[in-house]
């Protein structure tokens, strides 16, 4: 078996806020072509109908406020260009439009095609030419955060694609009960920030379940004393507040918050695993995005096999229903391992937020139902290490551990 | 091994409690004020959420409703009802008197923290 796969104990998945692949990511194809991101020809239309093209004239902050609109209805017009007949097809062309309608401000407008350089963003841009980037990792609905995060604790969000607490009466567990209920029982837990920052799965993890949570310092403490759980999913600060320890900044890089704070979160979290040398050997991180936020990406997210539940016309807000038969837009995502090797670019396959509680499943527990068929149709990130491996998608494919692995001063 | 400096946010501009509440904290909020009616009454909050407007003041109340469900479910926890929802421990019988007590002892120190944030 892959001597990665057989040292793999622990999978961490850190989700983050709001940022598109082009806007954080795009500049790495002029690094390495295999990265679809950012080309000179690609454009959106503003509302005078001048051609608006990406520029590399993204800032930490202050320069997407107010905060573009990514409830269903605008991420709908951002991906089908403001076309609402019934034979219509994505095009990607309404980013522009879509953020003119916060303002009416032409200029302004322009800055949702904005993208951050390779230097700006030294973390990000570095991990995901270390280890592997994903080249379709998609939003898992063309709305905003709380339906996009139940993806990936529920694999489904049970028919909604809005910001309403999502009341869970289906039969689909979320992925920490499914491990700790296993027998023999696994180990899972949610690492909020703290409880300034608390969590977005309030109505049912969070409110039922607290023994579940821990802070994102007993985070660090479990790494350094070897007790990190099989899995843990990280949510960082979502607010500015003062702590005991000084002045905590959000480091969730959701707009209008600063970048730069999330690079130092995205590093702290690495560093975390990376300097207990038997938790970086038996350890995958994922660093995912649960949305765009309304910022531009020119990749067409795919049709998919549809859910379950449906959303009602009144649900989306656009007058159609919404299968959920359609993913949303496409969102950085970065597998770190040291048995990746460097420069590993996955293409020609799809994932979406579905495909963390598939995979966690697959890979701790094997066979499970009742799961949803959004999740059930996921592609897996970690194939389970169950012979035959498929050599062509196990990522963590090294005979040895890599050396090699950058470390970042924090 | 490449050692990769990061640079750190200049935090007089990044901090800024002051923000007006963006649209993923309001729903934070809605959620928390959802989970908070359901806690017994000496564990909620006298906080009216629709006069939060701010980052700070949103950060604060979530501070609070988080604490309390922890601090809920620990209570129940050591009741000898354990597995039963918390919202029976709302009417579990303890006296009047003691129930105030407890309401006392828990508002003190969040009062102290809350002047801080």
């Amino acid at each position: 078996m892959p001597p990665g796969l057989d040292n793999l104990k622990h999978i961490v998945v850190l989700m983050m806020e709001n940022r598109s692949f082009d806007h954080m990511l795009g500049s790495l194809a002029a690094v390495d072509p295999r990265i679809d991101g950012v080309t000179d020809a690609l454009s959106n239309p503003d509302t005078t109908g001048a051609s608006v093209k990406p520029q590399p004239l993204a800032e930490f902050q202050s320069q997407l406020d107010p905060d573009p609109d990514h409830h269903f209805p605008a991420v709908d017009l951002q991906i089908f260009g403001g076309d609402t007949s019934p034979a219509r097809t994505a095009n990607m062309q309404g980013f522009v439009k879509s953020y003119f309608n916060q303002q009416e401000d032409v200029g302004h407008s322009q800055k949702i095609m904005y993208y951050f350089t390779q230097s700006q963003l030294p973390v990000l841009t570095t991990l995901a030419l270390e280890f592997a980037v994903f080249n379709r990792w998609f939003a898992s609905i063309p709305g905003p955060t709380i339906c996009n995060r139940a993806f990936a604790h529920y694999g489904t969000s049970f028919g909604r694609v809005d910001m309403n607490p999502i009341y869970i009466n289906e039969p689909f567990k979320n992925i920490y009960d499914r491990l700790l209920n296993a027998n023999p029982k696994h180990t899972a837990k949610l690492y909020y920030y703290d409880a300034t920052s608390s969590t977005m799965e309030v109505a049912n993890l969070l409110q039922n379940e607290p023994e579940l949570f821990g802070t994102y310092q007993q985070f660090l403490d479990d790494c350094n004393s070897g007790n990190l759980p099989q899995y843990s999913f990280i949510e960082p600060n979502y607010n500015d507040h003062d702590s005991d320890s000084g002045e905590e900044v959000a480091n969730d890089q959701h707009p209008d918050h600063n970048v730069q704070a999330g690079e130092l979160f995205i590093a702290s979290v690495y560093n975390a695993i990376k300097q207990n040398a038997d938790l970086w050997t038996s350890t995958a991180l994922l660093i995912v995005y649960d949305e765009h936020g309304g910022i531009y990406d020119h990749v067409v997210p795919p049709a998919c096999p549809p859910d379950q539940f449906t959303a009602s016309a009144n649900d989306t807000g656009t007058g159609q229903p919404f299968a959920f038969d359609r993913l949303g837009v496409r969102v950085p995502a970065i597998l770190v391992s040291p048995w990746i090797p460097k420069g590993t670019v996955v293409s020609n396959r799809v994932f979406d937020h579905a495909s963390i509680p598939a995979t966690i499943t697959r890979f701790f527990l094997g066979s499970y139902s009742p799961r949803s068929p959004r999740e059930s149709n996921a592609d897996v990130f970690i194939e389970p290490n169950v012979a035959p491996v498929d050599p062509a998608r196990n990522l963590l494919s090294l005979d040895t551990m890599r050396t090699d692995c950058p470390d970042f001063d924090v | 091994m490449t050692l990769i400096h990061v640079p750190r946010p200049d935090l007089k501009i990044a901090m800024n409690p002051d923000r007006p509440v963006n649209a993923l904290l309001k729903a934070q909020v809605q959620h928390l004020h959802g989970a908070e009616r359901n806690l017994p009454v000496r564990h909620r909050t006298d906080i009216y959420i629709n006069a939060i407007k701010t980052e700070g003041e949103a950060a604060e109340y979530i501070r609070q409703v988080t604490t309390a469900i922890h601090e809920a479910h620990k209570a129940a926890a050591k009741k000898p009802t354990r597995g039963i929802a918390i919202a029976a421990v709302a009417s579990d019988g303890i006296p009047e008197k003691s129930k105030v007590s407890r309401k006392a002892k828990k508002r003190s120190p969040k009062k102290k923290t809350g002047s801080t944030t």
